[in-house]
């Protein structure tokens, strides 16, 4: 117990279940990401009305950390579950948690007409430029020259093409109302994801259309970097081609 | 006085914290726990822990369970 003077600043979110450990890499960005959402269900007090849809990826088992109602999605088919959740049960909040491969590569079809379907419900893409659960596969976000098992000479126009810019095209549907794009890189950008989660969620509460955010994040072990270098890796590589910022917002 | 609570178990030594106190007092342990892992310590003996939560927020396995401020 806490004496009456002190103050609690940070503990565990209630929203997450006691006791529980992620099971990611030393570093993994995904942790913190997971927390952030689990933060703001608790300041929103929305835990008891949440169905949170999980993906296929190394976030796979988000009901075993939410202590909230969960189903499991098949790969890149959370937001078509996610839109049956919500249209059959309109007052609950309902959200996905998905990373760049099952949302943008084999889900891009789901997301992106859930988008224009301007469907009310909030979704949460984990880019880590590659297949992550897989052992670090080239995914649609894989940039330029970046090397991975599929790319092993590094990615290149003519081969590969181009890496898709999520939160962009996200924005440019009309059933969107708000797309942004943050990073776990440092503090003050986890202070900002944080508030694009939050943004995220009441849009859906607000009944304004379809809400998400990409959050860049670190897979330090299928980078081959360390944890301290695989945020430098986000500054120095990743900011260039997906800059941060509100894409659109309603 | 401020201070986190650590919980050693929870900690895999990816040592972002350290990086982000601003006053140095996370540092790398020597003792290894069940893990494998040599989990981070918190050292404070002139009370300069200033209760900012930075270490918590970056911590991605929430291995600092608790910041207290005074
Ligand atoms: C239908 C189907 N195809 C392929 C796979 C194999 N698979 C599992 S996870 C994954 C990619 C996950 O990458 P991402 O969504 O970026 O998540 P991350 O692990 O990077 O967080 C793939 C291709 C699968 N499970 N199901
Ligand atoms: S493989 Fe990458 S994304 Fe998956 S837990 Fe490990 S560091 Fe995180
Ligand atoms: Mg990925």
């Amino acid at each position: 117990m806490i004496k009456t003077t002190e103050k609690l600043v940070f503990e565990s979110p209630k929203s997450l279940k006691a006791g529980m450990k992620f099971p990611f890499c030393a570093g993994c960005d995904h942790g913190v990401a997971i927390r952030l959402v689990a933060e703001v269900l608790d300041e929103m007090n929305l835990k008891e009305k949440t169905i949170a849809v999980a993906s296929i990826g190394c976030s796979v088992m988000l009901y075993d950390y939410l202590d909230t109602d969960c189903i499991e999605a098949p790969h890149g088919r959370a937001l078509a579950a996610a839109t049956g959740v919500k249209r059959t049960n309109k007052d609950k909040f309902v959200l996905t948690y998905q990373g760049d491969g099952d949302f943008a590569s084999i889900g891009l079809a789901e997301s992106l007409h859930a988008a224009l379907r301007g469907e009310k419900v909030s979704a949460i893409c984990i880019n880590n430029t590659t297949y992550g659960m897989t052992g670090g596969q080239a995914g649609p976000t894989t940039i330029m020259g970046q090397i991975t098992k599929t790319s092993p000479n590094g990615r290149n126009e003519e081969y590969y093409g181009y890496p898709i810019k999520i939160a962009e095209q996200i924005a440019l549907c009309d059933g969107t109302a708000y797309s942004a794009r943050c990073s776990l890189d440092s503090i003050a950008n986890i202070k900002k994801t944080k508030e694009a989660i939050r943004k995220t969620f009441e849009v859906q509460l607000q009944g304004l259309g379809f809400g998400f955010v990409e959050i860049l994040s670190t897979c330090p072990t299928n980078w081959h970097l360390t944890p301290q270098e695989s945020h430098e890796r986000v500054r120095n590589e990743l900011f260039q081609v997906y800059p941060l910022g509100v894409y659109k917002e309603v | 006085m401020n201070y986190i609570k650590l919980d050693k178990t929870r900690c895999k030594a990816c040592y972002l914290c350290v990086d982000v106190c601003p006053k140095k007092l996370i540092i790398k342990g020597s003792q290894p726990n069940s893990l494998g892992h040599f989990p981070v310590e918190f050292k404070d003996p002139d009370n300069k822990c200033i209760g900012c939560a930075m270490c918590a927020m970056r911590c991605p396995d929430i291995a600092i369970t608790e910041v207290v401020k005074n």
